[in-house]
């Protein structure tokens, strides 16, 4: 079989759309789904929808600059949930201290960094973050530091998306969308072929190309 | 003060440096009054004024004025790293008094602003941060204003160690110009034979009562050619062997005379090789015609007859590992190849076919992890025995022995041409260095190295004397006589730099010792 004769391949509706409902609910974007089920008559599986809901809320914490509060929110969907991954309690933590660096709260910031961060530098993994951190009081404009990508909302929202898949995880629900994975499987099969047949007979997976048609 | 006068004959040295020196030498050695005296009389201090003016600042925990002080002194200097710790050590002392005391806001402006300000680099301002928040010292506590100057002292002396000439000269700077004086005039010294401390009265020099060049003791007990002596390496024992087809242990005493211990009888045919154990324990013996047997140094008694009886099994040389329990051979015949027995007999591997011609001459260095061989004739092997790398010499002439220095980093081969050889063993040489003088070309003439740090070389020659040359210098130093026929072979005593033996065709051995001095 050609692999380039996918036309030929019969994509059922229902199908494309469960895997767009399946993105919404993992983001948490609960009008987006309503909306979508709605439109289409599509039925929405069953989903802990206050789960969702809790997600929603800590996931907006973060991207608001509301460190603590989210880990607050997390603490109380699993007490132990943050014990069992202390590279994301780090990386909550290490938020915080940028909040308070960044609102001016040098000396509130300095008391947080040593009482909450300081135990993580005895820890060869976590010290070259740990450093990059405690620098920022250094600068008098953190934005002007070298280490200004922990200011940056990109760097917020992976540690949000991180938060996001423990936290599917760990109510037993799939941390990856079936749309990531699709696209995961898709670049790997296309190498697989480029490396068996060239670069010419299969050029690698461009999702840009994809989309412009 | 200073001015432009100067001393020394040729006018090099100026009068308030040589000063300055001598007063810090007065102030190491503990002589405060004479050192402060001296200050007084000359006008010249030890300490610069910046120095004094930056001790002032530090004592008093005026860090503003410190820093720019520090800044102004290392203006001139291009060591961007040593300014930079400096400023950086000051920095950090000052942030850890103001976070003790609690003064949190003022740590922090200094943080930001202070470090910026002196450019101490990124390296040393997010080293700050780090220590702020991790350190024990920046924690708030008890003010103990003893502490605190004892850790501004403390800064001092680290400071000093980092600050430039000439506001801070190096310590002990007197003693460091005298040692070097007297390494040099030592480096010059042909007989330098030990490490006593020399006199600075008179420029040194050392004489021929420092290296062996006498006749002390003549042993006489073979009844044929000797051709081989070696001192065991702790120099308590000695062996030789010869063409009367034994060999003789021999014990040093503790006044260095020497007397016969044991008489090993077995062979068959002429021994022209013997080898200790590194333990003492244990002797082995050889000959180009002979086979290779073990035998026990306490008893005299033979352990062990190598071979499995196979007579034609003739060994022309043999080395022991460090471990006093596996030794290695190589056999005069080509092909029979090389071999590493234990003491019990077993053969633990070998070298064999048709890659290994005979084997003039084996080694193992002491740390057991190189072996050298010596293949007929002009070829010189060098295994590294754990890599298993090996790395290959081709001298001109025929080599008939070879030497290894005791710490293991030198050799030195005999050339039928009259010239000896020696070579690193690290192999960056491209040339060895060359000796020559003596006698060598019918017979195989072994020579050693000697005396204190193998400064020394010693060779057998035909023309019935003793050579010795100081490995600086490719003419002999010293030619003894004494033996009235070849000098086969020399062992210099591995413990005692006074000592060594010499074998001869006239059947006595020599033990040499300190020269009288020439006055």
């Amino acid at each position: 079989m050609d692999p380039r004769q996918f036309e030929h391949i019969v994509v059922k509706d229902n199908d494309i759309q469960s895997i767009v409902m399946s993105y919404l609910l993992h983001n948490c974007f609960d009008e987006t789904a309503d909306s979508l089920a709605s439109t289409t008559g599509i039925h929405q599986p069953v989903i802990d929808r206050d789960n969702m809901e809790r997600r929603k809320q800590i996931m907006h914490c973060i991207l608001e600059k509301k460190a603590l509060k989210a880990v607050e929110l997390t603490e109380q969907l699993g007490q132990d949930l943050l014990e069992k991954n202390k590279d994301l309690h780090f990386d909550l933590l290490c938020l915080h201290f940028v909040e308070l660096v960044c609102d001016g709260k040098s000396k509130e910031a300095l008391e947080f960094a040593k009482t909450s961060l300081a135990p993580f530098g005895m820890v060869q993994k976590y010290v070259g973050k740990l450093e990059d951190a405690i620098a920022l009081l250094a600068y008098e404009d953190p934005e002007k530091s070298p280490m200004f990508y922990l200011l940056s909302s990109e760097y917020r929202q992976q540690v949000a998306d991180n938060l996001n898949r423990t936290l599917l995880e760990h109510a037993n629900q799939p941390s990856y969308t079936p749309m990531e994975r699709l696209l995961q499987q898709v670049t790997v099969a296309r190498q697989y072929l480029t490396e068996e047949n060239g670069k010419d007979a299969f050029p690698p997976f461009s999702l840009k190309d994809y989309v412009k048609g | 003060m200073e001015n432009n006068e100067v001393l020394g004959s040729k006018g090099l040295l100026k009068k308030h440096e040589f000063v300055r020196i001598l007063i810090q030498c007065l102030y190491s050695l503990g002589y405060k009054n004479s050192a402060s005296c001296l200050e007084q009389e000359s006008n010249i201090s030890c300490k610069s004024s910046d120095f004094e003016f930056l001790e002032k600042q530090v004592l008093t925990g005026d860090w503003d004025s410190s820093l720019a002080v520090l800044d102004r002194v290392f203006d001139d200097s291009r060591d961007d790293s040593r300014r930079n710790t400096a400023l950086y050590l000051v920095l950090k002392q000052c942030l850890s008094e103001y976070l003790r005391r609690g003064e949190t806001s003022l740590a922090l402006s200094v943080l930001q602003k202070q470090a910026q300000v002196f450019r101490v680099g990124r390296e040393k301002i997010h080293m700050l941060a780090f220590d702020v928040i991790t350190s024990k010292e920046m924690e708030p506590g008890e003010v103990d204003s003893c502490l605190v100057q004892d850790l501004r002292r403390r800064l001092l002396a680290e400071l000093e160690k980092l600050i430039p000439t000439p506001v801070v000269i190096p310590g002990r700077r007197l003693e460091h110009l005298v040692e070097s004086a007297v390494m040099n005039q030592i480096d010059t010294c042909m007989y330098h034979n030990s490490w006593d401390a020399v006199s600075l009265y008179e420029d040194h020099r050392c004489g021929r009562d420092q290296i062996p060049s006498e006749t002390v003791q003549v042993l006489v007990a073979h009844k044929n050619e000797v051709w081989f002596v070696q001192f065991s390496d702790s120099g308590k024992y000695l062996a030789t062997a010869s063409s009367d087809c034994t060999a003789i242990i021999w014990k040093v005493l503790d006044d260095n005379e020497v007397e016969l211990m044991h008489t090993l009888q077995s062979h068959q045919n002429p021994v022209s090789f013997v080898s200790w154990s590194p333990d003492d324990t244990k002797l082995l013996t050889c000959g180009n015609a002979e086979v290779l047997k073990l035998w026990d140094v306490e008893t005299g008694v033979l352990r062990h007859t190598f071979g499995n009886n196979d007579s034609v099994f003739t060994v022309s040389s043999c080395a022991w590992f460090p471990d006093s329990t596996r030794l290695v051979c190589g056999s005069s015949d080509p092909e029979r190849g090389i071999v590493m027995w234990d003491t019990d007999g077993n053969e633990i591997k070998a070298w064999r076919g048709t890659r290994i011609p005979k084997v003039v001459d084996l080694a193992v260095t002491p740390d057991g992890e190189s072996m050298i061989t010596v293949f007929s004739d002009k070829e010189i092997r060098i295994l590294n025995l754990e890599s298993l790398v090996e790395r290959v010499v081709t001298e001109e002439q025929a080599i008939t022995s070879l030497s290894v220095s005791g710490d293991g980093k030198f050799f030195i081969v005999n050339l039928s041409s009259q010239e000896i050889h020696l070579w690193d063993l690290a192999g960056e040489w491209k040339q060895p260095l060359k000796f020559t003088g003596h006698r060598q070309s019918k017979y195989v003439i072994r020579s050693c190295f000697g005396g204190l740090d193998s400064s020394f070389i010693a060779s057998g020659s035909e023309d019935s004397q003793v050579y010795i040359w100081n490995v600086k210098n490719k003419k002999p130093l010293e030619v003894l006589s004494g033996h009235s026929m070849t000098v086969n072979c020399v062992s210099w005593n591995p413990r005692n730099p006074l000592m060594l033996a010499s074998a001869s065709d006239d059947q006595t051995i020599r033990i040499w010792g300190p020269g009288k001095p020439v006055r």
